[in-house]
């Protein structure tokens, strides 16, 4: 089990490190191809809309966004006509299938019926009208996200029939590694080579005939352990789809990949094929930290970590940590608080026999606070725990996720063997930096 | 395509201000075109505030958003330590039966965690809507707590772009005291630099306010505080006892300036942004006219030119007669670098595609600029206008081609991002190594970078960046489309069109 931290003074003041339920919304539908999203808003908003477009790298050739720009008559008098407007211009412009219409806080409140407003317009719009109301209050942008995932749903069409051998894989950019489509990539590859066929990714680069077809899978992988769980339990009560692999971490360092491909090749029977790929990886691995970083062994062995995650990513950096590494995470601080993914870390400090201290829904000043109170080495986190490190006297901050303050030029996944490499490549280079020097004392040198 | 059937608008600066004052042209901005709303540029000011704490009242998003656009720069570009900006994260329950409980527990937390020397509860739209009185909520815990505190009521609705900084600037001074003589006396050769914004300066960076303060500085005078750009409570308080208030942005700058003006009879030094040696003369004078200092202000601009004649009066050579194309998707700077060239450097300066919204959201520029005589030529296409950020930029572009395609490069040179791949020779002068861009140091990065530019106008640019900008086979394409993240700093110009006669690269 886990001693969960208490935090004084946090009840009623958050400093948040999550965006709002409207970035959550469109990070979904940003991973759908040919829509077009009009956000009901003051025009600040589109700068939350812009920032999960961001998430996907969408190009701009691609972002059709149009925003009402509500100012205040509009909030006083209502805003109906404006929207109407605004809905006809994005349809004449951006000639998408599919238009999103998003009403943020503002609409939100003031009550404008965008239920209404699109069905009374559907007609004479050629894009199909999909109305979401999304006020920022709703939620942080997990909870968005589960909003987005929702109104996707009825797009699913209904299959009797399920192929054999394919999965929908579900919120791939809950993922706070700073190229997440590449843990997309890897999942995908990977069941590609097992003979398992990817039916639709919900949603990153997403066609509506792909959505549309979801139904036709065998199973549903969800890889957050952040968000996700209400739509699968959803498609497995409407469209008969079982989730998969829920129940144990995401594929970060090498047990984790072996134990989660393992449970992925019992449940296909592709048992044989997943030796030799385990085989492999893990070979790869050893051999890669035989020749390149023998002294990872006594550099990490029983440095005290925090680490500062998603529940994606830091649920299987704990093992990774703890066994592979032999250090010691000792403070666990989580972005989301799931149920879910609470038992799964639960199970696996149980297994592992550590007793780390946690807290879960942490904001910036809790970060602050429990590196400050918990004494540790290392933490492992983004540019955001890099400089709270930098300011409590920890010397050494893995920058490894989002916000980050590396350039990443290659995609690199975090998920698999290499994924483990990945990781430790930046523990490397972090590690080295925090102990060499910073300057040249050229007094000290100076033969004069 | 011929260029007059795509014009908007073309004549002077003067004309267009007329027409847009008078209602005659649209000013609107496209529903594709957003800007940051009233809350977000209200916070950027506070963000320059030191030990300051902000409670955003509202959802936790909008608190988040300035965080990680503005705070998370100051620690990484600025050496700030890492900044919470506090929201009281109401929710559905808050929206509904209010939110005023959430914001007194919130306040009555922050001043016992932070100990800040200031709490300034800012509102979102949310608790605008459903009317939490923050007001009463603060002047009731006052009493409660040690830091002082300030409201501002900034829903992103209730205002255009720049109306965030007008409220902010305007707030501040309510926490100035009023100039005492002994104060008066000791400050007498102090300034404030007024109309900065977000925090410290970059620490690696020879920033246009680092060179503002070197300026003040080499006259023999010192500065008082930079607001809002890393000040403290303390140095507010004792702003308006300083000699003048020299503003960083005409535009910003000046609402605090003129408010000082008025509540305390601060001078005021109120100049376009100080690109080139005309303006940065004419920002120096004003300052040393209520420091006393006229003498040391002569001695320090002939010092500081004689440093910089040799290659500056190069770069005239090179410019002058010539006509300049300024980016005008940057309202301020355009017309700053406009007065620069046509007054320092003696070119034609034709500003293409200002936004007839930045008429409005730029006044006070643009008054300046009038009322010292310079009437730059605007050219407005329809493209500027068009709805969808890419279908604008498509027809925007396209336009630009066509008015290009008749002129000679040896006789034109465009001002503006090297992201763009204009016909002619191209000047960057944002580029990070041409830092400062003000006063004489920056009038010789931009000399120097002017003829840098000039003389490797002989290179055809790289292929690699122009096909990271318009990839392969895309026909009319624009930076835009590889660079998300970059969005909101690109040029108007970034065409590059294979194939396509005017389109080509110069000298290839």
């Amino acid at each position: 089990m886990y001693e969960r931290i208490k935090f004084e003074d946090s009840k009623y003041s958050k400093d948040p490190i999550l965006g709002c339920a409207l970035e959550g919304v469109a990070s979904v539908i940003a991973g759908i191809e040919d829509v077009s999203i009009v956000i009901h808003s003051p025009q600040g908003c589109a700068a939350t809309v812009a920032s999960a477009y961001d998430t996907h790298e969408i190009d701009f050739t691609k972002r059709k966004i149009g925003c009402t720009r509500l100012f205040e008559s509009d909030i006083i008098m209502g805003a109906t006509q404006k929207l109407q407007d605004m809905i006809r211009e994005a349809d004449t412009a951006f000639k998408t299938k599919v238009m999103f219409v998003v009403g943020t806080c503002s609409a939100d409140i003031i009550g404008e019926d965008i239920d209404a407003i699109c069905k009374n317009m559907q007609a004479e719009i050629t894009a199909k009208l999909i109305p979401i109301i999304a006020g920022g209050f709703r939620g942080n942008s997990y909870e968005g996200i589960d909003i987005g995932l929702e109104a996707l749903f009825p797009f699913i069409k209904k299959e009797d029939t399920k192929i054999n051998n394919t999965v929908n894989i579900i919120a791939p950019q809950a993922n706070l590694n700073p190229t997440w489509w590449a843990d997309l990539k890897w999942v995908s590859k990977t069941l590609e080579l097992l003979g398992i066929n990817v039916q639709c990714v919900i949603a990153h680069n997403t066609s509506l005939n792909e959505l549309e077809s979801a139904g036709k899978a065998s199973a549903n992988i969800i890889l957050s352990h952040d968000v996700g769980y209400k739509f699968a339990q959803k498609m497995r009560d409407v469209h008969g789809i079982p989730l998969i692999l829920e129940d144990i971490p995401l594929p970060i360092g090498m047990k984790n990949t072996t134990g989660w491909l393992t449970t992925l090749g019992k449940h296909f029977n592709v048992e044989e094929k997943v030796e030799q790929l385990i085989e492999e990886g893990e070979e790869f691995v050893v051999e890669i930290l035989r020749k390149r970083a023998l002294m990872i062994i006594p550099r990490y062995r029983n440095c005290r970590v925090a680490i500062s995650a998603d529940a994606t990513i830091g649920i299987g950096l704990v093992r990774m940590i703890f066994e592979e590494l032999e250090m010691i995470p000792e403070l666990l601080l989580f972005k989301s608080d799931m149920p879910e993914s609470k038992r799964i870390l639960e199970r696996e400090l149980d297994d592992l026999g550590i007793s780390p201290k946690v807290a879960f829904s942490i904001d910036g000043y809790q970060i602050k606070k429990a590196l400050t109170d918990i004494k540790v080495d290392a933490v492992v986190g983004s540019a955001w725990e890099k400089y709270i490190a930098e300011e409590v006297g920890i010397k050494i901050a893995f920058d490894v996720l989002n916000p980050t303050n590396r350039d990443v030029y290659v995609d690199k996944e975090y998920f698999g063997y290499v994924g483990m490499l990945n990781i430790l490549e930046v523990f490397a280079n972090d590690w080295e930096r925090a102990f060499r020097s910073k300057e040249i004392n050229w007094k000290e040198c100076s033969k004069e | 395509m011929n260029i007059s059937d795509s014009v908007v608008f073309s004549g002077h600066l003067g004309e267009l201000y007329k027409l847009a004052k008078e209602g005659k042209i649209k000013t609107n901005l496209q529903g594709s075109h957003t800007r940051a709303c009233k809350f977000w540029t209200a916070m950027k000011i506070l963000s320059g505030i030191k030990n300051a704490i902000v409670i955003a009242h509202g959802p936790s998003g909008c608190a988040y958003g300035v965080k990680q656009a503005y705070k998370l720069t100051n620690c990484r570009n600025s050496g700030s330590p890492y900044e919470s900006v506090l929201s009281t994260n109401i929710g559905e329950k808050n929206i509904v039966y209010g939110g005023e409980k959430e914001l007194k527990g919130a306040i009555l937390e922050v001043d016992k965690k932070y100990q800040p020397d200031i709490i300034i509860v800012a509102t979102s739209c949310a608790t605008g809507i459903i009317g939490d009185n923050i007001d009463s909520v603060v002047d009731e815990l006052k009493s409660q707590i040690n830091a002082e505190t300030m409201t501002i009521h900034c829903e992103g609705f209730s205002g255009e772009y720049r109306s965030g900084f007008d409220l902010v600037f305007k707030e501040l001074v309510k926490l100035m005291e009023p100039p005492t003589p002994e104060l008066k006396a000791k400050l007498s050769k102090s300034v404030n630099i007024v109309g900065g914004k977000m925090g410290p300066e970059r620490t690696e960076v020879d920033t246009d306010v680092k060179e503002l303060i070197r300026l003040i500085e080499g006259m023999g005078a010192s500065v008082n505080s930079v607001i809002a750009g890393n000040c403290t409570l303390e140095e507010l308080k004792k702003a308006p006892s300083v000699a003048v208030n020299c503003s960083l942005c005409v535009d910003i700058g000046y609402v605090i300036g003129k408010e000082m003006l008025s509540q305390f009879g601060t001078p005021l030094n109120s100049t376009i942004l100080p690109y080139g040696i005309s303006a940065t003369k004419k920002w120096i004078g004003g300052a040393a006219k209520y420091l006393g200092m006229e003498e040391e202000a002569k001695a320090l601009m002939e010092r500081e030119y004689n440093d910089i004649k040799v290659e500056f009066e190069e770069s005239k050579k090179n410019l002058v007669g010539k006509t300049a194309i300024v980016e005008g998707h940057d309202a301020v700077k355009s017309l700053s670098i406009a007065h620069m060239l046509e007054r320092d450097f003696g070119m034609r300066v034709v500003i293409f595609n200002f936004h007839p919204w930045s008429t409005g959201a730029r006044e006070t520029s643009i008054d300046y600029l009038l009322e010292t005589g310079i009437d730059p030529e605007i050219l407005i296409t329809k493209g500027t206008l068009a709805f969808g950020r890419y279908e604008s930029m498509k027809q925007t572009e396209d336009e630009l081609l066509t008015f290009l395609g008749d002129i000679s490069s040896e006789s034109v040179v465009y001002f503006g991002s090297s992201l763009a791949f204009p016909n002619i020779p191209l000047v960057d002068l944002n580029a990070i190594l041409n830092r400062p861009r003000f006063g004489f140091a920056g009038a010789l990065k931009v000399a120097k970078c002017i003829n840098t530019a000039l003389k490797y106008s002989f290179r055809p640019r790289s292929y690699l960046t122009k096909r990271i900008v318009f990839p392969k086979n895309a026909g009319m394409a624009s930076a835009l489309s590889l660079t998300p993240k970059l969005s909101g700093d690109l040029p108007d110009c970034t065409v590059y069109s294979a194939g396509r006669r005017r389109g080509k690269c110069m000298n290839e």
